[in-house]
């Protein structure tokens, strides 16, 4: 049944971003991956953040896993550009430290998600 | 008096008609041809008697109006609705003529918007421009017409003269605050008070411009309904005391929500701002409350802020509740629960929801306890609560209107559901419809046969031999509404046992199979979910066999105390009010939490999403319109966080947990919106001839006889200050001369 | 000035080089929708009410005709010419049609547009292309304006009209940074308004009115954080609903008039 739905979303004809096929996508993605991977040495010691080139490598692969599912050619396109567009923004500099430690999110606090906690949290 | 002018108002379309199925074939009207009218040009088929404004609300065109109600009777004289109706010289008043045959009514025409920008420019010749301080700016149909079909120039240069009319504002008590310059004499509140209400209080004195809406004497205006003429009256004449310059309709958020102030369950609307409950306004459900509600719904929401419980409270060692966190608290509780395993017992108060009462119940179960009871009784013998026939209004509060026999038994429905009467008194004016009551005598706003307090002319009724029976089995449709409070009663299996058999009795000779003539009347809201879900009606269980754990679920009326537990039982109260901690001896209320050794403070019926079944069986939910204050959780919640710490987790940990659960128990407490129809009449009737009880000779008593009795009778109103002052008002204007 | 220029449009009509018989279908249309627009016209009366916008009848009908010859000379991009209640040209163009016809526009003899004014966009999440691209164009040779107005999804590409007006550079980058449309060819494609590392497009109408995150200064950190949004206070939103009906001469009247060239719908 899936396979049915999947198929009457591909006869619609779509006009590309970027790339034609799924090796094109997949080439821009690692290319992109491999671009963010070179910067991280030169991004740890532009940027005063209190993380080493291990923990960014870690934080590299962790967002890049976030959308391993995403499968439309499309869709991936649209998230490369937006790496693409982050990438830069950071290598020229123009974030600066809290825009890029804004990737750990480290002053949020974890919302506990059992009865209990949520409970003596108050919040559903 | 009533009867003949109302007609008009009961041929509405949107009034319930019945269907022709089940009316008599006798009374079957003659079906008249439909006549067509063109209203802007688009043609409408309509019945004649249709007025030319229900005949353009066909076609989706509202005409203004300011006097015209669809529940009320017609009074055009506002003349706000006046339209021009093709070769007609003058335009006219679309609310009270009735169309006729190939008429084209106009209802933009230059005509018409002439007509209408006439009178509003002498409604507001006399209208003050108090907008800004007037608290029904925002939802002000004067303001808000002027705005669309007024006239975009003033020709009132005059504003140096002082000839604006202004009147004296009159003291109609607690809960109306009256500006009567405001007033432009619509007589909605007069044709409410005379027709729905049945007080005639309200009248007008004057011609012209001397022209007051008054109560001819300094008088307040008291009934149980009177807080309708609020939400009627069309301008800031009438606005809600309590709420006076509180909040503008804009910023309010609103919930539509269940009133849990008595059984009926009556449909409302909850106007929040910043977590706090500003007013309560009725929202329209045909088949509940129309789109009234009574005061104690209305006005009793000042009581959900004060004496509120906001943090858990455990006894200390010398014997002092005090404030404790909440895994202190669920730790205490759990621990003297875990020690108290099957001998833990439990009690439900009115106003409990049914999530709660299921969690309860669940975990009570796992204990091994089955000691789960509600405050208010019910007679075990016979089918006991087995069936549900015998608890319900079987017969539904819409299917009044078509009885033309109403026999009351030791109930006062005027103040124990208002909305009932009004039901009762709204069939009484339109239709042939007698009433009988068999209790004290009390004024029901209609004429009713009065049958005496007595138990034997019960008893006579059920064997058929009193004078009564003749009307009884001569009626077509006749009802018999039992009032719960009997069950209070000893004799309460007999009363009841009494009443199906003469309810069956009657059931033969009526050809309606869907009719139902034996209808319960309960007193509280949560009653029938409880006994839906399988609680024991009444408290005798605990006394009989004393727990050493008693959760009482916002149980507050008293009917166990410390003198009917031993010692050392453990008392854990889950509510939501009542904190008048050491309390007056004497003092009537909120007993619950006074003789807790732990509290856990629960949610209120605005702040949370609960499910409640009213006493037709309809199954209605809340919704949370703020927050619990303080500390306080959802009631379900607590016990089901409870159930973890005793290491029982209930099996449900969100509202759709809990609901499936429900769904399991009684697929019917998750249909919400429809009522359940009951059913086993005759067996009920068969298990209630075993019943051995007598009937006691004690008269049947009521304990709602006036209306002071009606303002405080639960935890929420008791803890408001303007039933408080209700209270006062009422027993002020006792002592009046008039 | 105006009513000259116009009728220099009207001449060229014919002039542009269509065939015969087109012409004749042309012409066999102008009456038709003339009549229409005058009688619309009789039928209100003239305007008297000074509160009332007044239509200008000829230069309404000039826009009509203008709006018609447009849609003659791009026939396989052009999918529909209306013409708003207070006089405004709309030409309605399909997505890949863009840059042709705003090239049209922009250099044609008797079009000029040579002004982009603005690009804006539209979210209306229940249609199939959810966004509507509209660019406002200035001709101040003829001292008109026309709008152009396409339409696509969240993944469909719009070709960049960078090419044909430089103005076009921020306009399309305010326009991927507020709605997520991606312009195909633009040069510099980056956000334009919103922070860095922002997530989401504000404009579109499913991103909430307060947000998802909120932005402070950290003093232990010395720095900026981005935590989720809580509103310590209640969100205000108020309800303007009246039971009565405000605008009744509007009850089923669309002010839009439908300008296509007839023979274009077939």
């Amino acid at each position: 049944m899936s396979s049915g739905k999947a198929a009457s979303v591909v006869t619609r004809q779509v006009r590309p971003i970027l790339s034609l096929s799924h090796d094109d996508s997949r080439r821009r993605v690692l290319a992109l991956y491999k671009a963010w991977y070179r910067q991280i040495p030169h991004i740890v010691t532009e940027f005063d953040i209190p993380k080493n080139t291990k923990q960014c490598q870690q934080k590299l692969r962790e967002e890049f896993l976030k959308h391993k599912d995403v499968k439309d050619i499309r869709v991936i396109d649209m998230l490369v550009i937006k790496g693409q567009m982050e990438l830069k923004e950071t290598v020229t500099k123009w974030k600066q430290v809290g825009h890029v430690m804004a990737y750990w999110k480290d002053s949020v606090n974890k919302k506990p998600d059992d009865f209990l906690g949520k409970f003596l949290d108050g919040k559903d | 008096m009533l009867r003949a002018p109302l007609q008009k108002a009961l041929s509405l379309p949107n009034l319930r008609q019945l269907s022709p199925a089940l009316r008599g074939i006798s009374s079957t009207p003659v079906q008249l041809e439909k006549i067509e009218v063109f209203v802007d040009d688009k043609p409408v088929l309509v019945e004649p008697g249709t007025t030319v404004l229900q005949a353009a609300a066909m076609v989706g065109v509202e005409i203004p109006r300011f006097c015209y109600h669809e529940r009320l009777a017609v009074a055009g004289n506002c003349r706000m609705c006046l339209v021009e109706v093709e070769k007609s010289p003058k335009p006219v008043a679309a609310c009270a003529m009735p169309v006729m045959k190939g008429w084209r009514i106009k209802t933009n025409s230059d005509m018409t918007k002439k007509a209408r920008e006439g009178v509003m420019e002498f409604l507001l010749v006399n209208h003050p421009l108090d907008c800004p301080i007037c608290d029904q700016g925002g939802e002000c149909d004067l303001q808000d017409q002027s705005m669309a079909f007024g006239s975009d120039r003033s020709r009132f240069t005059d504003i140096q003269f002082d000839g604006k009319r202004a009147v004296e504002d009159k003291d109609v008590g607690p809960l109306i605050k009256t500006v009567m310059t405001r007033c432009i004499h619509c007589t909605r509140c007069i044709r409410f008070a005379s027709e729905v209400a049945g007080v005639d209080d309200l009248g007008t004195t004057g011609r012209g411009s001397d022209m007051q809406i008054g109560t001819y004497v300094e008088k307040f205006f008291l009934s149980e309904l009177s807080g309708n003429v609020i939400d009627l009256c069309p301008v800031g004449a009438l606005t809600s005391k309590p709420y006076a310059f509180t909040a503008r309709p804009w910023e309010t958020r609103k919930t539509e929500s269940v009133d849990v102030m008595d059984a009926l369950g009556s449909n409302i609307v909850v106007s929040t701002r910043t977590g706090e409950v500003l007013r309560i306004l009725p929202r329209l459900n045909e088949d509940v409350n129309e789109e009234w509600i009574s005061d104690k719904s209305r006005f009793s929401c000042d009581g959900l802020k004060r004496q509120r419980l906001v943090a858990p409270m455990l006894k200390n060692e010398n014997g002092e509740l005090v404030t404790v966190e909440w895994e202190d608290a669920l730790v205490g509780v759990g621990r003297a629960l875990l020690r108290a395993g099957e001998k833990s017992a439990a009690v439900a108060g009115g106003l409990a929801d049914a999530e709660a009462l299921v969690a309860l119940k669940d975990l009570l179960n796992r204990l091994g306890s089955e000691a789960l009871c509600t405050e208010h009784t019910f007679p075990q013998d016979g089918s006991g609560t087995d069936l549900r026939s015998s608890y319900l209004l079987n017969n539904k509060i819409a299917g009044i209107e078509d009885a033309d026999l109403i026999l009351l038994i030791g109930t006062n429905p005027r103040y124990e559901a208002p909305l009932l009467n009004a039901r009762i008194r709204k069939t009484w004016i339109h239709k042939e419809c007698d009433v009988a009551l068999l209790g004290p005598k009390v004024d029901l706003s209609y004429d009713y046969e009065h049958l005496g307090d007595d138990t034997t002319t019960l008893k006579k009724l059920a064997s058929g031999q009193h004078p009564f029976n003749k009307k009884l089995s001569a009626a077509k449709k006749p009802m018999i509404i039992l009032g719960g409070q009997q069950f209070g009663r000893q004799d309460a299996a007999a009363i009841l046992a009494a009443v199906q058999q003469l309810s069956q009795s009657l059931s033969s000779s009526i050809n309606d199979k869907e009719w139902k003539i034996l209808n319960v009347l309960q007193q509280v809201a949560s009653q029938v979910a409880a006994l839906d879900i399988g609680y024991k009606a009444g408290v005798s269980a605990i006394r009989e066999d004393p727990p050493q754990v008693l959760v009482l679920l916002g149980a507050d009326e008293g009917t166990i105390t410390r003198a009917d537990l031993p010692k050392d039982c453990f008392v854990v109260y889950i509510g939501k009010l009542s904190v008048t901690l050491n309390l007056l001896p004497g003092h009537h209320g909120d007993q619950g939490a006074s003789m807790a050794d732990a509290i856990l403070p629960g949610a209120t019926y605005t702040e949370k999403q609960g499910t409640y079944v009213n006493t037709e069986g309809r199954t209605q939910q809340t919704l949370a319109a703020v927050t619990p204050p303080g500390m306080a959780r959802v009631d379900w919640k607590i016990i089901r966080a409870l159930s973890e710490v005793l290491g029982e987790s209930l099996p449900y940990d969100n509202l759709n947990g809990i609901r499936q659960r429900l769904t399991e128990i009684a697929p019917h407490l998750t249909r919400y919106g429809s009522a359940e129809d009951a059913n086993y009449f005759v067996q009920a009737v068969e298990l209630s001839k075993t019943v051995k009880a007598q009937l006691a000779s004690t008269p049947l008593d009521v304990k709602l006889k006036e209306l002071q009795d009606f303002f405080m009778t639960d935890a929420i109103s008791r803890a408001s200050p303007t039933m408080a002052k209700c209270v006062q008002a009422v027993l002020k204007q006792k002592t009046s001369k008039y | 000035m105006a009513s000259n220029i116009l009728r220099k449009l009207s001449c060229s009509l014919k002039n542009v080089g269509l065939s015969g018989p087109r012409v004749c279908q042309t012409l066999s249309v102008a009456p038709s929708a003339l009549s229409r627009c005058l009688s619309s016209e009789a039928a209100a009366g003239a305007e008297t009410r000074p509160t009332v916008r007044p239509h200008d009848a000829v230069a309404r009908e000039h826009l009509v005709d203008f709006g018609r010859y447009v849609a003659e000379c791009l026939p396989k991009f052009v999918q529909k010419v209306q013409v708003t209640g207070t006089d405004e040209l709309e030409v309605l163009v399909a997505p890949e049609g863009i840059v042709p016809v705003l090239t049209f526009l922009k250099d044609h003899h008797n079009a000029q547009f040579a002004s982009l004014a603005d690009i804006a966009g539209v979210d209306v999440p229940s249609r199939l292309y959810r966004f509507e691209i509209v660019y406002n164009l200035l001709s101040l040779r003829f001292n008109s304006r026309i709008r152009v107005k396409t339409y696509t999804d969240e993944l469909t590409p719009i070709d960049s009209v960078n090419d044909v007006y430089k103005a076009a550079n921020w306009y399309e980058r305010e326009i991927w940074d507020m709605f997520g449309v991606f312009f195909a060819d633009h040069p510099d494609l980056r956000r334009i308004l919103t922070d860095y590392g922002f997530e989401g497009h504000p404009f579109r109408k499913d991103f909430p009115l307060s947000g998802y995150v909120e932005v402070r200064y950290d003093d232990a950190r010395k720095r900026v954080v981005v935590e989720p949004l809580e509103l310590a206070q209640e969100f205000r939103r108020f309800e303007l609903n009246s039971p009565w009906e405000q605008f009744p001469n509007f009850r089923d009247t669309s002010v839009i008039e439908d300008a296509t060239p007839t023979t274009e719908k077939k």
